[in-house]
């Protein structure tokens, strides 16, 4: 699915990414973790051409992302606000962005329909603005936007971060089940490492710009990051 | 915490504020900008005698100054309606603090009076009195004028920031407002009731009994109260801010049949009605179709069709430069995510073009009514129309793909300079006077109908290669495409 070879990014001397090669592949979940500054959020950009890499190519299905457009049509990803639309109602950004990927009102109505536990009667029918919602209320509208599309490639900036405990759940429960049933390949960064290792099939630890672990998800990868990221010395 | 620390912290986040113009140029441009407009205006306070004697041989200056006082503070209101915007989450940070609310209530009262509005007309009040009143009444009389002009723009001030606090929507007072102001002109005009001798007389009143300036001093204290009582029972951001209507989910049908780009049209179509500062912009676009009832009669009689050429652009075409300047910028809040839907750059770029052609042909349809005037308007306007939409649109585009800043929509228009930058003014004098020299000339040394061809010619060439500017365009915006996304990301 992706293919990446030396990409390097560096912001004032400082290496903020920097990957030597990495491998993708469909129907898996990479959990991406690392502090801040791990270079997580960075990377994300430089998997959708929005920032330039200094060096390096990212291939996407064997394209490169920075000179075709067609990872579009099959990429939904939802980083931070700045992939809202803030003065439409959710209604009018869902039909947008289900309009772009050819879905006609009454698709994305279905597919709504099918998320409404997910909403839990927050989002649908308020009369708001997208901008009026509160922050775990907008991540919840982005996150329904990015799977509305059906992608193949789904990129989310930590997810649990923003949600109420019990839409987390949902969220673990829905990333495993779109992952066996769709083959869909997830991408999600997270301070969590708990719904991190429990929803990843792979899990990479970033610090300073490299991956420094590539590991299988699961109890013995929880161990791990927990030595990890353990306070080393008080 | 004194208020001088909170005025501090405002004049702070002016100053720092991550998009004010940094640029040395630009800050003294706009710094001569601002003091040239004081000085017409302490000018128009200290001339406006000679002038009234001139025009007016007989009538004394200070009577006619005089009967147009409760006039201009009728009108000051409604300019206040759309230019004050209360300075209420400016106390955010501030309200969890261990700050005393009487202290938070003087910063927001204080705060708000530090508004142009309010500090322009003491530059004609000051001069006139001391040029014109102080002479003939006296010191005490003159310092009582002043009080009594002053405490009315306090008046004025707070009684708008009290209808805005009140009532959700301030129109319906804007409106009442101008149809009184209509009413009472009537009523001069008919000379039913003379509205402009009820004002000289109290005025002229005022002058010669000055401790009468208490009555006015009292109105600005009743005012200053009411604003501040309802300020200290509702001293919470979901209060202090105008409360909100239901918002619903709208659809233009008649965009549905064009696709994608049909879409995107009625996304900027929906982000300029959305957000204030789009809307004044746009509406500033439909008040200049306007400027042909005061402009055109006189170029026409004079024969100045240069001058009628440049208006003509203007009508036509202005809204091509007032929101072409900030095409992309307009979107910066959420260009990550623009960049990454599945939109195709070439359409992205089309529909912004459509749109302009849209609106252009609008208002050009609009404007021709202004034929009836002389026939030579509907030629120039055509030919303006044509290069607005064949010429500028495209100059614009490609202006706008050198835009890195970041664009708040949700400040207000009026002095707000906020992501404009040399190449902004560059750009608005080209698209302007570049045309206007070539008609000039041409009007000039070859004549009025060659003029015309060329200039229609210019625009339908550029209509014609349509498909081809527009990939050249693309190509400059995805070269740039990087600068303007890590330009958008930084508020």
């Amino acid at each position: 699915m992706i293919s990446i070879k030396n990409l390097k990014k560096t912001y004032k001397g400082i290496d903020a990414v920097d990957i030597a090669a990495l491998e993708i592949y469909a129907g898996e979940v990479i959990g991406l973790v690392g502090n801040n500054g791990a270079g997580k959020t960075t990377f994300f950009r430089l998997l959708l051409d929005l920032i330039r890499a200094n060096s390096g190519e990212i291939l996407s299905k064997g394209h490169l992302v920075t000179v075709t457009e067609e990872w579009k049509s099959y990429t939904a990803a939802y980083i931070d606000e700045g992939f809202l639309i803030d003065y439409l109602t959710p209604e009018e950004y869902f039909y947008f962005v289900g309009k772009l990927n050819q879905l006609s009102k009454a698709d994305v109505d279905d597919f709504l329909q099918s998320y409404q536990v997910f909403f839990d009667d927050a989002i649908l029918k308020k009369g708001k603005y997208i901008r009026d919602f509160s922050k775990g209320n907008q991540f919840k509208i982005g996150i329904i936007a990015a799977l509305l599309t059906k992608p193949e490639l789904l990129i989310l900036d930590e997810p649990f971060a923003n949600l109420d405990p019990t839409t987390q759940l949902r969220l673990v429960a829905m990333i495993k089940q779109l992952a066996a049933d769709h083959r869909m390949c997830i991408i999600v960064s997270s301070h969590d490492i708990n719904h991190v290792s429990e929803v990843s099939s792979r899990i990479l630890l970033m610090e300073k710009g490299k991956i420094i672990k590539d590991i299988a998800g699961g109890e013995a990868a929880y161990d791990e990051m927990v030595d990890y990221f353990k306070v080393k010395e008080l | 915490m004194t208020l001088s620390t909170f005025l501090a912290h405002q004049w702070h986040s002016f100053w720092r504020a991550r998009n004010a113009n940094k640029s040395l140029v630009l800050q003294i441009v706009l710094g001569i900008f601002y003091l040239l407009i004081f000085l017409e205006i302490a000018g128009l306070g200290i001339f406006l005698p000679l002038i009234i004697k001139e025009s007016l041989p007989g009538k004394d200056p200070v009577v006619l100054f005089c009967s147009y006082i409760i006039y201009y503070f009728l009108v000051g209101l409604l300019f206040r309606f759309q230019l004050q915007e209360l300075p209420s989450l400016s106390i955010q940070p501030y309200l969890t603090q261990n700050i005393k609310r009487s202290s938070m209530l003087r910063f927001l009262n204080m705060r708000s009076l530090i508004h142009v509005i309010n500090i322009l007309p003491l530059f004609v009040f000051i001069p006139f009195s001391v040029v014109e009143i102080l002479p003939i009444y006296g010191t005490v009389a003159t310092l009582c004028f002043l009080i009594s002009m002053f405490a009315l723009v306090v008046n004025n001030h707070f009684l708008n920031m009290y209808i805005k606090r009140k009532s959700i929507s301030s129109s319906w007072w804007f409106f009442s407002i101008v149809i009184a102001i209509a009413i009472l002109k009537a009523f001069d005009y008919f000379k039913i009731l003379s509205f402009e001798t009820t004002s000289s007389n109290l005025f002229v009143g005022l002058l010669h009994n000055p401790w009468l300036c208490i009555i006015p001093l009292a109105m600005a204290v009743i005012t200053f109260r009411l604003n501040n009582n309802y300020l200290r029972s509702h001293l919470y951001i979901e209060e202090l801010v105008s409360q909100r209507k239901m918002k619903v989910s709208t659809n233009y049908a008649f965009l549905d049949k064009y696709g994608d780009v049909g879409e995107m049209i009625a996304l900027d179509l929906k982000l300029i009605f959305r957000n204030k500062r789009p809307k004044s912009l746009v509406i500033l676009s439909g008040v200049i179709l306007l400027y042909g009832f005061i402009f055109y009669p006189r170029y026409l009689q004079t024969g100045n069709f240069t001058m009628l050429f440049l208006f003509a652009l203007f009508i036509t075409g202005l809204f091509i430069s007032n929101y072409g300047q900030f095409l992309f910028a307009w979107q910066s809040s959420h260009f990550d995510g623009m960049m990454s839907y599945n939109i195709n750059m070439k359409q992205y770029i089309k529909a912004k073009f459509l749109l302009f052609v849209t609106v252009c042909s609008l208002q050009f349809l609009i404007a021709s009514f202004y034929g009836f005037m002389g026939w030579h308007i509907l030629p120039i306007q055509l030919a303006a129309f044509l290069y607005s939409i064949g010429v500028n649109s495209f100059v614009t585009i490609y202006a706008a793909t050198y835009n890195y800043k970041y664009l708040n929509l949700s400040k207000s228009a009026s002095m707000n300079f906020q992501g404009i930058g040399a190449l902004q003014w560059l750009q608005s004098l080209l698209i302007s006077f570049g045309p206007v020299g070539v008609f000039y000339l041409l009007n000039k040394f070859v004549g009025f109908w060659p003029a015309i061809l060329v200039i229609s010619s210019l625009g339908i060439v550029g209509l014609a290669f349509n498909e081809i500017i527009i990939n050249w365009l693309v190509g400059q915006f995805n070269t740039r495409k990087h600068k303007i996304l890590e330009g958008f990301r930084e508020r």
